[in-house]
């Protein structure tokens, strides 16, 4: 075990390691001037500037660069954005967008998942049944949208026609709260769009994993034991097949979250949610390229621990994994 | 002089051989595919809207660009689905709209795939630390969020459908990648190929004659997959306004429903077709993946 995690660990810095290399290049090999990336955008005032070229020493060769750069990263400085007049990178990120952004994906992600593997044993078993056609049909459609456009449907429908839910925004903008509980409740709200938006979109990839790796559970000799022992439907399904069948799932979740944090920024866009997706789509209409910078190496460490905890959690699941 | 006649009619011999191994596969796999019910609606839908794309030019009532009516028009008999915001007809634009959806999803795909085998054939094949390095830069693809990295190339390399096409083959390879490695590696210990090498054949005989064939069939049944994704990605980068406004995608056409309000405002007309349209394509790929995928992947066929 002590052997398996310090293999897994070593790999996982040396991806974050090739991540940060990759990022620190990619905003270098933009044409023009490179350090343009930095701080030559004009909504950045000469004395920040001036600040900057120190910092990160843009007036120095290239891999004294890239050491400045790493180094300011482990102090937790991204540098300054272009579109908000030269406030810190890390702090746009660290505040409040950090925190829609978890409560929004956290929530959607956990639905889904819950929905996916419940339904998805259920289909599985009852194979080629009505339940389980008229489901996967029901998954095969919500995969094939585009995110934006079910979440730009569900506007027209929600928002539009039947006016139940607000079409933009965090909160009702302007509005003063009594109490907490109000806030909490047009905060929900206001979520409720993107909510359902990343809800079903995730959903259908998870329920037709689910029902795959059912189906090849059932193939195992230990089904057959179970059966044999005369265990009761539920039991064998619930019991034997679920647990097996979900082991898969873990590590498949942290390698999606990648695609997830795609559909955010899609779903966010289009909802004005006001969290890391939006502010990716922002950055890049507005040439802010230090937030996306940072952005892009927040979600690289996020996506990276993530892989890290599911090998671990899977190594605990699946004693197998470890040898 | 006998000998030699001999052996180049064994050779000749061999090629129709193989001629007739590949017609008998390929027949026999059709008689299969013909049995799936998903398989048939998905080759349907694709070759449906491969007709509308070439064919574009005499089904479209209008010309994409050309302002032909007042902004905002109601859908009436002249304009099936209104007009958009500054006069053009949208059910022309959409009726030409697949043809850049489609285009970009075939050679994207196309290059993901050729990428993808590439790193995974040479990676298999070569083992040691190539396959090491190759690993790695995969598996870093593979972690790295993939809208966020596309939308910063896409940044810096600018808008148009080229380089929509580049970002989406560079970010996309490394599942093809993966799968032709491993099945590259497994190949690679069988007797037929260490016989060809026995023999004294070059690596790249090796691989061109028994590994590639070999490959082929899960590359194909991996590609529809890659299809499906790339028109996907497309639609996601053109709506985000990465896409030519000279070749508009249906991607495209809702980037302009969307900056002309059309949720807010309701027009359903300018949202509902090319979302449907997208939605078409995708399952009609999607299907006839699922089908080939059943056919050729010899795990899914014990069940």
């Amino acid at each position: 075990m002590r052997d398996y995690l310090i293999k897994r660990g070593a790999s996982a810095l040396i991806t974050l390691a090739l991540a940060i290399v990759l990022n620190f290049f990619l905003f270098r090999i933009m044409p023009g001037d490179p350090t343009r990336t930095v701080v030559g955008d004009f909504r950045v005032t000469p004395e920040i500037k001036q600040a900057l070229i120190h910092q990160f020493g843009l007036d120095q060769p290239l891999w004294v660069q890239f050491l400045l750069y790493v180094q300011n990263l482990f102090v937790g400085n991204l540098g300054v954005s272009f579109q908000y007049r030269g406030t810190p990178v890390a702090s746009i990120i660290f505040g409040r967008r950090l925190f829609n952004t978890f409560i929004l994906m956290g929530s959607s992600i956990g639905v889904a998942l819950i929905i996916g593997i419940i339904v998805g044993t259920i289909a599985a078993w009852k194979r080629e049944s009505r339940f389980d056609i008229v489901t996967v049909i029901f998954s095969l459609v919500t995969y094939s949208m585009p995110v934006f456009w079910l979440g730009m449907m569900i506007i027209l429908i929600f928002g539009y026609y039947l006016d139940a839910i607000p079409i933009a925004g965090t909160i009702t903008v302007g509005m003063t709260y009594s109490n907490v509980f109000e806030y909490a409740a047009d905060y929900l709200h206001h979520m409720t769009g993107p909510f359902v938006t990343l809800t079903v979109s995730f959903v259908g990839f998870y329920f037709l994993i689910m029902r795959d790796s059912i189906l090849d559970v059932f193939t195992e000799d230990y089904m057959l034991t179970a059966k044999a022992k005369g265990l009761s439907n539920s039991k064998i399904l619930f019991r034997h097949a679920m647990r097996n069948a979900t082991l898969p799932m873990v590590s498949l979740i942290a390698v999606e979250v990648t695609y997830l944090f795609g559909g955010a920024t899609m779903t966010e866009t289009v909802f004005s949610w006001y969290g890391i997706g939006r502010l990716i789509y922002e950055a890049v209409v507005m040439a802010d390229y230090p937030v996306l910078q940072g952005i892009f190496v927040v979600m690289s460490i996020l996506v990276i621990s993530a892989n890290f905890c599911a090998d671990i959690v899977y190594a605990f699941l699946d004693p197998r994994i470890r040898y | 002089m006998r000998t030699l006649r001999a052996q180049a009619t064994t050779t000749v011999q061999i090629k129709e051989d193989r001629f007739w191994v590949y017609r008998r596969k390929i027949s026999d796999f059709w008689r299969l595919y013909k049995r799936s019910r998903l398989g048939k609606i998905g080759l349907t839908i694709v070759l449906a809207f491969m007709f509308i794309a070439i064919a574009a030019p005499w089904i479209a009532p209008y010309d994409p660009f050309s302002f032909v009516g007042d902004p905002f028009l109601k859908p009436s008999s002249a304009h099936v689905l209104g007009t958009d915001q500054v006069g053009r007809d949208i059910l022309s634009r959409v009726i030409f709209g697949t043809r850049i959806s489609l285009l970009v999803g075939l050679v994207a795909s196309a290059m993901t795939i050729c990428l993808g085998s590439l790193i995974g054939l040479v990676s298999g094949y070569l083992g040691g630390r190539v396959d090491n390095l190759l690993m790695r830069i995969t598996d870093l693809f593979i972690i790295l969020p993939a809208l966020p990295l596309m939308l910063i190339m896409a940044s810096i390399l600018g808008k148009g459908i080229m380089n929509i096409i580049i970002v989406i083959a560079v970010i996309g390879w490394t599942a093809t990648a993966r799968m032709v490695r491993s099945q590259t590696m497994s190949l690679k210990e069988r007797p037929f190929t260490e016989a060809s090498r026995a023999i004294g054949s070059t690596d790249l005989h090796t691989i061109a004659r028994h590994i590639v064939p070999n490959v082929f069939p899960l590359v194909f049944a991996n590609g529809m997959i890659a299809i499906v994704d790339a028109i996907l990605s497309e639609a996601g980068l053109s709506f985000l306004g990465f896409g030519d406004p000279s070749s508009p995608s249906w991607g495209m056409v809702l980037y302009f429903a969307d900056r002309a309000g059309s949720t807010v405002n309701g027009y359903w007309w300018y949202i509902v077709p090319p979302g449907i349209c997208i939605m078409l394509l995708v399952m009609g790929f999607a299907f006839i993946s699922y089908s080939t995928d059943q056919i050729l992947n010899p795990r899914l066929r014990r069940r």
